[in-house]
């Protein structure tokens, strides 16, 4: 799935809950289409395992508990719905998300990621919606950082701020990684695993 | 190559899901458990090979069977090749990610000439000699269907096998013959001998061609007692012919993002430039029953909100309202709107598009073909003017203020006159908007015409004639712009070049099969595609063989001269072909099929539209 773009995963839901025959709301324009939406789109190239969609559906009566499984029937096994329940947060109230980074290296890199975290700013690039690049230090940004050895590669998490206001994607740390330290380049991998609240509660 | 590093090397191209697989409804088995593994390769970009109906059915059919496995293979975007050749990566499968050289059977799709390169690209891309006669062990067997098989002779050298006609069962047939000779050990040779006994077979190295001096075809003779003839297949029962019940759903944006049903093949109308029209002959339907249940089946399936309904000319479907009347039955209550494209102006009723006004309002298309009746009597396109106006006219009053008309230029017996007829009809129907009554307000008409380039193609009335000569399209092309007055109309054209390319190929023969390793050499890949096709590459490889592209696109032949595509046989002959011909240039039309037989010669077949009650 993680070639799977933001738009390509709408459609694919749209087609998901037709499937299901679930009595999804359609908008009422002049194209009218269902309405699902997510409370934090994905980037093209990662993984999640904890991902957040809104429906609407015409019966307020709708069985609530039945929704997961007749989901589940229609969709491949590496899709899988957990859980559904009635609206508790407005997707405005996204501020954090939680990633795991898996590098394929036999933990040829473990030391230097450390050294490079142990830095006192570490400068990234990032292109704005307007098209310019921006820079930052990204080091205030980032909280819960962990880094280890995991089945001999190396493994590091971290939770960045991520939403409408303020959106870091580990993407920028990796990236000035590689390019600030020569570093030879091993395969990885990014699995998105929460999304949070300002609290730094699971977002629902 | 490990399948992380190339899940990251995807992610440096654009639109990696062109090449993930993983999609719903695509197929897995164990490779241990087949017999035949087949590698269904489509010439072009997943986007479009995705929406190619054909494909679909085969791949369906094929995985149906527990001893086979069929996967897809697209052609690399120019961006993933050059990945691909930096890193060694073969070219692979998308459902197991194996390279295909390994397979049993490599099976192209031929749908257009300008795919050709790419076919090459991709037996280079999967590291196997491209030509036929250095692949000597049994596997992988290089096969090819599609529509343009009725004269791949441009493609004899790379090819093993070409499939006339519908693939269904003459494939089937291949494979169970490949499986025994798998199984009991057995040369190549023999085997490609063997399968060309089988009806709708066509192995063209068992068949010498030579030459006359001035280039054309001299004699074809098949070797040893290779059948000297090769007859098309077909399938006679739509009804009881297979039909999937699901189809693979990309993630990504195709180009045709819909479920498609299938209502009948052929078509009645004799359109005289039309390939298709004479190719598919006889017109078989789907019974209205049929088409309704795999309908919903497909839907069903697949959860797509659109479904199309494929044939050459839909509303020549006997019983079109009727089963139209079934389907939004069931369509309206799922949301699911139904789109019918290739309707003819003459039996668009006001009752047919009241329904389809039930549904998602697109735009309206029709295509006159010709600019005047002269010229339409000429191509056998049987409608009049009055019934274009009239057609419009219905189509304003229900509320529709675009109109998109498709014309061709270069045909036959064509002049200025006919030219200009094309802006004269146009402008008419600008006029049929705003003398109307019930025009709605404030809103302006717009009148879309496109012209493409007649290419002359085997197997039609017109396989005869020249096409026009570069220079004399961008004459006309130019003209009809200086022809066209209001600002209501928008005039789109076709490039040129391509049409040239195409007009070459089409009738091309085995003499050809150098220039297209030539030009690969030179880097022509996706020759369709305008950001990607370069004609002096073209000029310069046609150069380097020795070889006139213009004997072959603008050169009239004589009735009496072979045709490289003189050994097969689609049912319709020569002679009728002749015939229609002779009455074109008389500017006398044919009656469709439903009408009058015309005596074409598909009735051989035993089915169809030649035997319906009239």
């Amino acid at each position: 799935m993680k070639f799977v773009s933001h738009l390509d995963m709408n459609r694919f839901m749209i087609r998901t809950v037709r499937k299901a025959k679930l009595p999804i709301w359609y908008t009422e324009g002049f194209n009218p289409h269902p309405y699902i939406t997510f409370a934090l789109p994905l980037s093209l190239g990662f993984q999640s395992s904890y991902e957040i969609m809104d429906i609407r559906l015409t019966d307020d009566n709708y069985d609530i508990n039945g929704i997961c499984e007749k989901l589940n029937a229609v969709c491949p096994e590496y899709i899988e719905f957990f859980d559904a329940c009635e609206p508790i947060l407005k997707t405005r109230a996204v501020a954090f998300a939680h990633y795991n980074i898996t590098f394929d290296d036999n933990k040829k890199i473990l030391s230097l990621f450390l050294e490079f975290l142990n830095k006192e700013s570490i400068t990234v690039s990032k292109k704005t919606k307007k098209g310019d690049i921006k820079q930052f230090d990204i080091l205030p940004k980032i909280k819960d950082l962990d880094i280890k050895e995991k089945n001999g590669n190396t493994h590091l998490s971290l939770t960045l701020p991520a939403g409408s206001t303020d959106n870091v994607n580990p993407e920028l740390l990796i990236t000035a990684f590689y390019e600030q330290t020569n570093t030879d380049y091993y395969c990885y991998s990014v699995e998105r695993d929460l999304i949070l609240d300002e609290n730094l509660k699971p977002f629902r | 190559m490990g399948d992380k590093r190339l899940e990251q090397l995807l992610l440096t191209v654009q639109k990696p899901g062109r090449y993930s697989g993983g999609e719903i409804n695509s197929v897995i088995k164990d490779k241990s458990a087949v017999d035949v593994r087949f590698a269904f390769c489509f010439p072009d970009t997943y986007e479009v090979g995705m929406s190619h109906l054909g494909m679909k059915i085969l791949y369906s059919l094929f995985n149906e069977r527990e001893d086979i496995w069929c996967e897809r293979v697209f052609a690399p975007w120019i961006d993933f090749e050059k990945v691909m050749r930096e890193n060694n990566i073969p070219l692979f499968a998308l459902e197991s990610r194996d390279s295909i050289k390994d397979f049993d059977f490599i099976g192209f799709t031929l749908q257009y000439e300008l795919s050709y390169t790419n076919v090459i690209n991709m037996l280079d891309l999967a590291k196997l000699p491209l030509k036929a006669s250095e692949r000597h062990s049994i596997s992988p067997i290089v096969v090819a269907g599609g529509p343009c098989t009725c004269n791949a002779e441009p493609l004899a050298d790379f090819v093993d096998i070409f499939f006339l006609g519908e693939g269904e069962q003459s494939d089937l047939e291949v494979i169970d013959l490949y499986k025994k000779f798998k199984a009991n050990g057995g040369t190549k040779e023999q085997f490609l001998y063997e399968a060309s006994k089988i009806e709708g077979v066509y192995v063209p190295s068992l068949y010498d061609i030579s030459y006359n001096i001035d280039g054309t075809v001299k004699s074809i003779t098949a070797k040893g007692d290779a059948p000297k003839t090769i007859r098309k297949r077909i399938e006679t029962d739509l009804d009881n012919t297979y039909y999937p019940d699901k189809f693979v759903v990309p993630y990504i944006e195709i180009v045709h993002d819909r479920a498609v049903q299938e209502i009948f093949r052929g078509c009645i109308r004799g359109c005289r430039f039309c390939q298709a029209g004479y190719i598919y002959r006889p017109v078989r339907e789907k019974s209205a029953d049929t088409v309704n249940r795999q309908a919903k089946a497909i839907c069903e399936s697949t959860g797509y909100d659109e479904i199309s309904l494929s044939s050459l000319s839909t509303s020549d479907y006997t019983e079109i309202e009727p089963m139209l009347e079934e389907m939004l039955s069931w369509t309206e209550k799922q949301g699911v709107s139904l789109s019918l494209p290739s309707l003819r102006i003459d039996n668009f009723s006001p009752e047919l598009l009241q329904k389809i006004n039930h549904v998602k309002k697109s735009g309206l298309t029709f295509a006159p073909e010709a600019g005047t009746q002269r010229l339409r009597d000429v191509i056998n396109k049987n409608i009049t003017e009055e019934e274009i106006l009239n057609t419009c006219k219905t189509a304003f009053e229900g509320g529709y203020t675009a109109v998109k008309l498709y014309f061709m230029m270069g045909l036959p017996t064509e002049t200025d006159e006919d030219i200009k007829g094309i802006a004269d009809l146009a402008q008419k129907i600008v006029d049929t908007y705003y003398a109307l009554p019930s025009k709605p307000k404030g809103k302006a008409v717009n009148v879309s015409i496109s012209v493409s380039n007649f290419v002359p193609k085997p197997f039609t009335p017109f396989q005869f004639h020249p096409q026009i000569t570069r220079e004399e399209i961008i004459r006309k092309q130019q003209y009809l712009k200086e022809c066209i007055k209001s600002r209501k109309i928008t005039f789109n054209y076709h490039e040129n070049k391509t049409s040239f390319l195409e007009g070459v190929f089409a009738r091309g023969d085995r003499k050809l099969g150098e220039v297209l390793v030539s030009a690969f050499k030179k880097g022509c890949r996706f020759d369709g595609w305008d950001e990607c096709f370069d004609l002096e590459k073209w000029l310069c490889a046609f150069s380097e063989c020795g070889i006139n592209p213009e004997f072959y696109a603008n050169r009239e032949r004589s009735y009496e001269e072979i045709l490289p595509w003189e050994h097969l046989d689609y049912g319709v002959t020569k002679k009728f072909l002749i015939c229609q011909n002779e009455l074109a240039k008389k500017g006398e039309t044919t009656p469709n099929c439903r009408q009058k037989c015309a005596s074409c010669g598909a009735n051989i077949f035993g089915k169809g539209v030649c035997f319906e009650k009239r």
